[in-house]
Parts: C-alpha cells; sequence; structure tokens
C-alpha cells in the first residue's frame, strides 16, 4: 500500500509529544519499547538523540508532557520518570555507542562544560572534528554540577554522563578562562576552526535595594549553590528568606533546609500561577514545609549590627501585562510588613558573562546575553564563532541548552565544511490535538504511575536523591497507557468496499462512512487497537502499531529460533499483563517447549496467525489474556473467545485433534500461573506432537 | 448485495482433495461484505487447507488472492496467467462468480466455496436476512414498500392466510408475516385501499420460472 497516498490529509507530521520536545524526541519510541520490555533497545533509542538521558529523566521540564494526548483522557504518560526508567532500570546490555565519523581535520573550541557544551562537544566528535572543551571550572557540567542540588540530580549521575561523551575522545582544559588568559583571536590562531560560546548565566542578578552590599547574611544563590556543590556547607540564618520564583531559587530554600535553616519563605511578586518554577519543586518544597510569600516584593534589607535581622516586604498587585507577556507587579501602598528572618538569598535571575570576549562580540542589552544573529545557526557577530543555551536566551532549560547544542553542532560542521545543505528534521507545528468527545468518555482511563519519593522526614538529613526510579511493573503499566499517536489505522480508499465492518467493530466507533461509502478514520481520535485492521474483510486497512504482518514475522521467527526437540507450544502473551523481562526469561529457561510471542493486546491475534502457528510446526497454540482491569478494550475479550474457539473447531476438522488451542487467564502478577500451563503440556503431549513437524 | 455464506470446511477438505496446486479466490464485492469470502477469508481458508494437506502429508501448493467481482469479464482477464498456473480453483464467490470463473477457466477445476443465499439486506454486523426473489416485476409499491413473493412462505398476493398468527408466519415466530408488515405499513400511509385492487395472476416468467433470464439494453451495448 502506498503510504502517502493513504495517509489521512489532515495528519500532522509528528505526534504531540515531538513536536513540543526541543531536540525533536519521539517519546513514542522509547516507550513502546518499554511497553515491550525491550529496556536495552528503549535505552539506545534514547541515547542516539539525547547525550545526557540521566540528566534529562530527573530534571527536564518535560514539555511533551503538557501536550501528551494522554492528557485528554486521564493524565499525561511520565514520559521523563520512563526516560529515567530506561536508564536506570534493568539493562542487560551496556549500551554500544555509535562510532565517530572518520576525522575531519578541523578542530572546534567549545566555551563552557555545561549541557549546551557537552552535546555540542559531542556531535561535533561524532562528526569527526576534534573538539577541546575549555571550563573555567575545574568540574565539568555546568549548573547540572554546580547549580542544580544533588537531591534532584546526583553528581555521580553527571559524572558518568559526562564521562560517556567525553569517551569520544573529546579533549579537556579546566581551569581555563576563555577570554581573560586566551581571546578568542587566540583561539583562531592556535587553528581552531570555529567556537562555540556556551558559558551559560552563571552571574546573579542584583536585588538592588538597601542593605544588600553592607549587611552579612545575604547571599547570591548561585553562588550559595556552587559553595554546596564544592562540598563545602555554607552557614545558613536560622530563618531565612528567598527572593525569586525560578526553579533557582527553590533549589536554594530546599538546600538551605537540608543546611540547617528552621523556617524557609519564599518570596515571590507574582502569583502561583506565574511562578516558572516546575510544579514538581514547588509540590516538594511545600512537602517540606517550605512557605512562598506570593505577591510580596522586597523593599529592603533590615540588619543589626552588620548582619541581617529581617526583610521589608511590600504586598503587590498584578497589573497589565508588560512586554513579556507577564503580568506587571505593582506595589500595593502601605501594604508593608517585615518578616523575621536573619538571612537572605538572592535568587531573581542570572546572567552570562559576556564582557570578556571583547567588543567585536555583539550582546544585547537584556541581561548582556550575547546574540545570536542568525537563530537557525547560531552564528554570532564575529565569523566563525557561535553561541547558544542560557548565555543567549537567559537562564531557560537544560534540554533547551541541549537542542541548542546539537543546532550549534550541525551548523558548525556545515561552515567548516562550506556547505549549506541542512538534511536535519524541521521542528514540526505544535497543533491541538484534540481528541472527540465521544472518544474521551470511551477511553478507558488507567492511574498514572508515580516514582518512589523519599518521605519529607527522610529527606531533609542530607542531600540525598529524593525522587528514585519506577519499578518495572509500574513503568511498564505507565508506558502501556500511551495512546499510540499516529500509529492507529489507515484506509486505502482503493481496496475499500465500503462494507462497514470497520465501523460496526472499533470499540471507540471512530471510522466514519459518508453516503458514498467513503470511510474515514480520525488519526486523532484513534488509539490504534488494531480490530478493524484485524476484521477488514479485503485488507484495506493498515494498522502501524504493531501490524499483523509484524506479528507473522515474529511468530516465524520465534518458532525459528527454537532448539526444543519435544512438542513447540505457541503462547501469545498480552504486553498488558503485570509481568517483568525477568519472567519472560524464567519461561524460556523453565519451559523450553513454550514459544512466546508478546503482542499489544490479543485482539491482534487472528485465526489465520494461530493456523500459521501449527503449520510452522507448533503441536499446540494459547492465547495467554492479561487481567481485566488492565485491559484498555474489555469488550473485546468476547469476540476474542470465540475467535479460539472457532479455530479449535478448524485445527480439530483439520485432523489434528482436539484441544490444541485455549485461551488462559495470567494470572495479577507474573506471565503464567504454573499450573495451568503444566496441565496444557500434559494435555498436548497426550494429544501427540504436532504432525506438521518436519 | 448477494449474501453468501461459506461452506463447511469438511465439505470444502473434501472437494478440494487430492486437486493438485490450488488458488484459493476471494471475491471483493458480495462475498467479501458477507464477510465469507473476501481476501482474509480467502487466505484464512488457504492456510487451513494447507494445514489439512501438511496433516495428511498430500501434496499441492495452495495460495489466495482476490479480484475486485468474479462477475466481471475483464477482472477475470486479468487473473488469466496466474490462474493458468494452478490445477484448481476453489471460488469464494456467489455462483454468478464461480461459473463466469469456469467458463473463462473451462480447462480448470472450479470449485465453489461459498453457497449462494439471497438477495438481502444487513441487519447488524454478522445478521443478514432476505428481501428479494428476483422476480422480475417489482410490485413493491403496492405492497407498501414490503415484497410478498420475498418473504411469504406461500408467495401469496392478495392477503395473509390464515395461518398468521399475531403477527408472525405460521412457519416460524420467528419470522413476520409479511402480509401483516403491508397491513400496517398502508394504514400508517393511510393508503390501505390499495389492497383493494386484486393482483392478477402472476406471469412468472420475468422470474425465471420459463428458462434463464438475461437483459439486454439496446442503447447501451456497443
Amino acid at each position: 500500500m502506498n503510504a502517502e497516498r493513504t495517509s489521512h490529509p489532515e495528519e500532522p507530521a509528528y505526534p504531540p509529544c515531538k513536536s513540543a520536545c526541543p531536540i525533536l524526541t519521539d517519546a513514542r519510541e522509547y516507550i513502546q519499547l518499554i511497553a515491550e520490555r525491550k529496556y536495552d533497545e528503549a535505552y539506545a533509542a534514547i541515547r542516539r538523540q539525547n547525550p545526557l538521558p540521566g540528566v534529562c529523566g530527573r530534571i527536564c521540564t518535560h514539555p511533551c508532557e503538557a501536550v501528551c494526548k494522554r492528557g485528554q483522557v486521564g493524565e499525561p504518560i511520565a514520559i521523563a520518570a520512563l526516560k529515567r526508567f530506561s536508564c536506570d532500570g534493568p539493562r542487560r546490555q551496556p549500551y554500544q555507542a555509535i562510532l565517530p565519523e572518520a576525522p575531519t581535520g578541523h578542530a572546534v573550541a567549545v566555551i563552557g562544560s555545561g549541557p549546551a557544551g557537552l552535546s555540542a562537544a559531542h556531535d561535533l566528535a561524532l562528526l569527526g572534528h576534534h573538539v577541546t572543551i575549555f571550563e573555567t571550572l575545574p568540574v565539568l557540567g555546568g549548573m547540572l554540577r554546580v547549580g542544580v542540588p544533588e537531591y534532584r540530580l546526583p553528581k555521580d549521575v553527571v559524572e558518568q554522563e559526562i564521562q560517556t561523551i567525553l569517551d569520544l575522545g573529546i579533549e579537556v582544559k579546566t581551569g581555563v578562562r576563555i577570554g581573560e588568559e586566551i581571546t578568542l583571536a587566540d583561539l583562531f590562531e592556535k587553528g581552531y576552526g570555529a567556537v562555540f560560546l556556551a558559558v551559560g548565566a552563571h552571574k546573579d542578578r542584583k536585588l538592588g535595594i538597601p542593605g544588600e552590599e553592607a549587611l552579612e547574611g545575604v547571599v547570591a544563590a548561585v553562588s550559595f549553590l556552587r559553595g554546596i556543590s564544592e562540598g563545602k556547607a555554607p552557614e545558613v540564618g536560622r530563618r531565612v528568606a528567598v527572593i525569586g520564583g525560578g526553579n533557582t531559587a527553590v533549589d536554594s530554600a530546599r538546600s538551605a533546609l537540608r543546611l540547617g535553616s528552621e523556617a524557609v519563605t519564599m518570596v515571590y511578586r507574582r502569583s502561583k500561577e506565574e511562578m516558572p518554577a516546575a510544579r514538581e519543586e514547588i509540590e516538594e518544597a511545600i512537602e517540606e514545609g517550605i512557605e512562598i510569600a506570593y505577591l510580596t516584593s522586597p523593599v529592603e534589607i533590615l540588619g543589626t549590627h552588620g548582619r541581617v535581622s529581617g526583610l521589608k516586604c511590600i504586598e503587590t498587585a498584578l497589573g497589565d501585562a508588560d512586554a513579556g507577556g507577564r503580568r506587571s507587579p505593582k506595589p500595593v501602598p502601605g501594604s508593608e510588613f517585615v518578616l523575621d528572618v536573619n538571612m537572605v538569598i538572592a535568587a531573581i535571575g542570572q546572567a552570562p558573562e559576556s564582557s570578556c570576549f571583547g567588543d567585536d562580540l555583539e550582546v544585547s542589552a537584556q541581561g548582556n546575553r550575547i546574540v545570536a544573529k542568525d537563530p537557525e545557526t547560531l552564528a554570532t557577530s564575529i565569523p566563525g564563532v557561535f553561541a547558544g543555551g542560557d548565555a543567549v536566551t537567559g537562564p531557560a532549560t537544560a534540554i533547551k541548552a541541549i537542542a541548542a547544542g546539537q543546532r550549534a553542532a550541525r551548523a558548525i560542521d556545515l561552515y567548516l565544511k562550506r556547505t549549506s545543505e541542512d538534511a536535519s528534521e524541521s521542528a514540526g507545528d505544535v497543533r491541538p490535538q484534540e481528541i472527540s468527545g465521544p472518544v474521551m468518555e470511551k477511553t478507558r482511563r488507567f492511574a498514572r504511575s508515580r516514582p518512589p519519593r523519599v518521605p519529607v522526614r527522610d529527606r531533609l538529613r542530607d542531600f540525598g536523591e529524593v525522587v528514585s526510579v519506577l519499578s518495572e511493573d509500574l513503568a511498564t503499566q505507565e508506558a502501556l497507557r500511551c495512546l499510540h499517536c499516529h500509529l492507529g489505522a489507515r484506509v486505502d480508499q482503493e481496496a475499500c468496499v465500503s462494507c462497514l465492518t470497520c465501523v460496526r467493530i472499533c470499540p471507540l466507533q471512530i471510522p466514519k462512512a459518508n453516503k458514498m461509502g467513503e470511510i474515514t478514520i480520525d488519526p486523532v481520535d484513534c488509539q490504534a487497537c488494531g480490530m478493524c485492521a484485524m476484521e477488514c474483510p479485503v485488507r484495506a486497512i493498515d494498522i502501524r502499531l504493531h501490524s499483523g504482518v509484524e506479528i507473522l514475522a515474529q511468530l516465524e521467527e520465534a518458532i525459528g529460533q527454537s532448539r526444543f526437540a519435544g512438542p513447540l507450544i505457541v503462547g501469545f502473551f498480552d504486553l498488558h499483563g503485570t509481568f517483568g523481562v525477568e519472567d519472560l526469561e524464567n519461561l524460556r529457561e523453565n519451559y523450553p517447549g513454550i514459544v512466546p510471542v508478546t503482542v499489544f493486546g490479543l485482539r491482534r491475534i487472528d485465526t489465520t496467525h494461530m493456523l500459521r502457528a501449527f503449520e510452522f510446526g507448533a503441536a499446540g497454540v494459547f492465547l495467554a489474556a492479561c487481567p481485566d482491569d488492565r485491559d484498555p478494550f474489555p469488550e473485546t475479550r468476547d469476540r476474542i473467545k470465540r475467535r479460539v474457539a472457532h479455530t479449535a473447531v478448524l485445527t480439530e476438522l483439520l485432523g489434528l485433534g482436539k484441544g490444541r488451542v485455549e485461551i488462559l487467564e495470567m494470572p495479577d502478577k507474573g506471565l503464567i500461573d504454573e499450573k495451568a500451563i503444566d496441565e496444557l503440556i500434559q494435555k498436548i503431549k497426550e494429544i501427540g506432537p504436532s504432525p506438521l513437524r518436519v | 448485495m448477494i449474501t453468501v455464506e461459506q461452506k463447511e470446511l469438511e465439505k470444502i477438505l473434501e472437494m478440494t482433495k487430492g486437486r493438485g496446486r490450488l488458488l484459493v479466490l476471494g471475491c471483493e464485492t458480495c462475498a467479501a461484505m458477507s464477510l465469507a469470502g473476501g481476501k482474509k477469508q480467502a487466505e484464512e481458508l488457504a492456510v487451513a487447507i494447507r494445514v489439512g494437506r501438511k496433516q495428511s502429508k498430500e501434496e499441492g501448493e495452495v495460495v489466495a488472492d482476490a479480484i475486485a467481482r468474479q462477475c466481471e469479464p475483464e477482472f477475470v482477464a486479468l487473473i488469466e496467467k496466474e490462474v493458468a498456473s494452478f490445477d484448481t480453483v476453489l471460488s469464494l464467490a456467489c455462483g454468478a462468480g464461480v461459473q463466469l470463473i469456469a467458463e473463462r477457466f473451462p480447462d480448470k477445476v472450479v470449485i465453489p466455496g461459498c453457497n449462494t443465499s439471497f438477495l438481502g439486506v444487513t441487519e447488524k454486523l454478522g445478521v443478514w436476512s432476505e428481501r428479494c426473489a428476483g422476480c422480475g416485476n417489482c410490485i413493491l409499491d403496492k405492497t407498501g414498500g414490503l415484497c410478498p413473493i420475498a418473504r411469504c412462505a406461500k408467495q401469496l398476493f392478495n392477503g395473509p392466510c390464515g395461518g398468521s398468527t399475531n403477527g408472525k408466519c405460521e412457519i416460524s415466530k420467528d419470522v413476520d408475516c409479511v402480509w401483516q408488515l403491508i397491513i400496517d405499513r398502508l394504514t400508517r400511509l393511510d393508503r390501505l385501499e390499495a389492497l383493494e385492487e386484486i393482483f392478477p395472476v402472476k406471469d412468472w416468467s420475468p422470474a425465471g420460472h420459463g428458462g434463464p433470464r438475461r437483459v439486454v439494453r439496446e442503447d447501451l451495448e456497443p
């Protein structure tokens, strides 16, 4: 079937998760692999595109989750948590890294070793360029290492991922500040063909209120967090005020608690809705007892004997939107009050250190951000110098920095090769893809899996990681909640005979026929259950998730690989059961005569599949049904039972004997009920080996 | 549509036994809509026959295919080369399709895989019922859109027989008495007096009782 001709004309190019991701990650790919219990492949799928998966699985702001279609019928998929599971879950094989291409002879200097610099260095190294990372600090990682606290992102995770990147042959020079000992011009003279400025934004913005400079006990967030990362335990006040509403402010507040503060209050000048910090961060902060004073602005830091003794604040009200689109806070006259604190942490934003690169580098008036004159290539005002990440955008997110690093690497590669051909993917539009009302009502809901978190009372003792990885069962269940956007059914209009079978059989009543018999299947509504593709009498429907053709190939391969001399019994197992990769391994070991074929729902198994199993030499076939409460389409179970009964009748008529085809129930937990399987094996033995086995 | 039903597997195995290279040919119109003879059903049947042959150690490849309609010479012509390589064709089409295949390939054994039932409508998925007997002289205008030839067990023309009870035919309580339905419909349309016109004795030649029928459109034929 010609794929182009059969695409529904309104199907967007990308699923919502991919469109929303700054690096166009197709979350469906690894989520499907997790559901298939293929964890090595899931990790490889992520790592091919993202050099920092462990980092992202922990601290990404996951814009994909905000647009995930599952969010319209329940909660969105916990995509970030599944990414983390891919990294930390039960993998069996070490990751086979992609090897770099042959050396190009070009050298690139990457200034800064945060996520932007690291991803640029990684991609450039893979393209065959010699890369040197210059980093001012003695450690690599940028904000990942010296900004984000360890209870969110442990050091060793960062160090491990960085080392894997460096293993591509990247040179590193720490303790070097470009712009001081070595200028940009020096770099070009030394033979570097291009420079990527990824210095981040590490300079704290000043509050600009009285008391800021003179008093002891006023600290800037970045230096506070950096001190913690260096292993020094900075002194904290008994009562602390943190000014700001972003992640850095929350990081500072939660860190202060862990260092011994008794009471921490965040002071934020807008309301809860406008607060830019991640929702999970704010939730955890509140759980830990941090107070948040919304619509409050600092006016003056009060002191006694040269030390902070209080923070004078004023209440604010939100006025009209400013140039950035956010509503402006206006102080409410006469609403001043004093917060009783003896330490103030200022976390109101950061700016890059950009003055050291010379006057030729254009820098914006807004926070000294480096200007990327071309947003596509990230080229700056100096030829051969590119810039990206927080240094250009101001404080943003790790995934955006990674995206910038990847874009810069592509641009630098083209620049060095003096071509302008760019084969990279372009961003899709994030069109809203709304499920229609009736389908929403009929879609079964399942609870979202939550990763385990350390109870609050145990959290504040140290900087141990608060959130752990999902268990295998929770991860696979979560992955199975995916609605498989754009992997659903497509009708070949030329082959279709308008028999209306698909219209009648769909559990969600999605296919619609017009009066001329043309069938349309809304690709946004379709959840790829496979029923219509299965039942179409003229095979005019193609299902992209786990098609009948794929299943046949799986079946043939599985039987072909078996070395068991005795009777083979093919078992079709519904992936919606609660079982792990170890259960599959145990099955193969303890029951070598059972050939397992895992499928996204038994509704994909047709009479033809079962008969083919016999044709390939199986002595018996069973379908293992998942527990009722895990089945997204429980209304199809009856039809599946009838299919199995029909196949049993056929096999008997064909002279294979009675009882070779059955449907079994999977236990609530695990792959098989051993007693039932033993009984089945015994029964098949009694009927006799397959007369078709060569 | 013409409704067809697949024959029992035992019968099909019996008919195809020892018949060498076998083509299981589906038809993608009425047979497919009856969910009995489309490509899917042809494939399933082909696998079943292969399994059966392997079991009984019988030689002969079994292949499945389908064409849009087996009652059109152009479609049948398109598979001429393909059919040449087979010994036997198991056609899943209605009787008309089976016969055109046999006519076009007179040197091949052509076997019907389905029984052709009736001209009917779909009630719901998997359920069809008879509506038209193909009598060649439609009187539905006089009976409020209900056919006493197809739906009356006695094919009566002038009202129900004495066996009609509570709106059901005397042959079975699952069969509606179509004359009751006609009376109810004409009453609803305020046209019950139409039944006062007595139907004359029917000439059954247009219904095929005088021999096989043929339609010729002089304005269309080349």
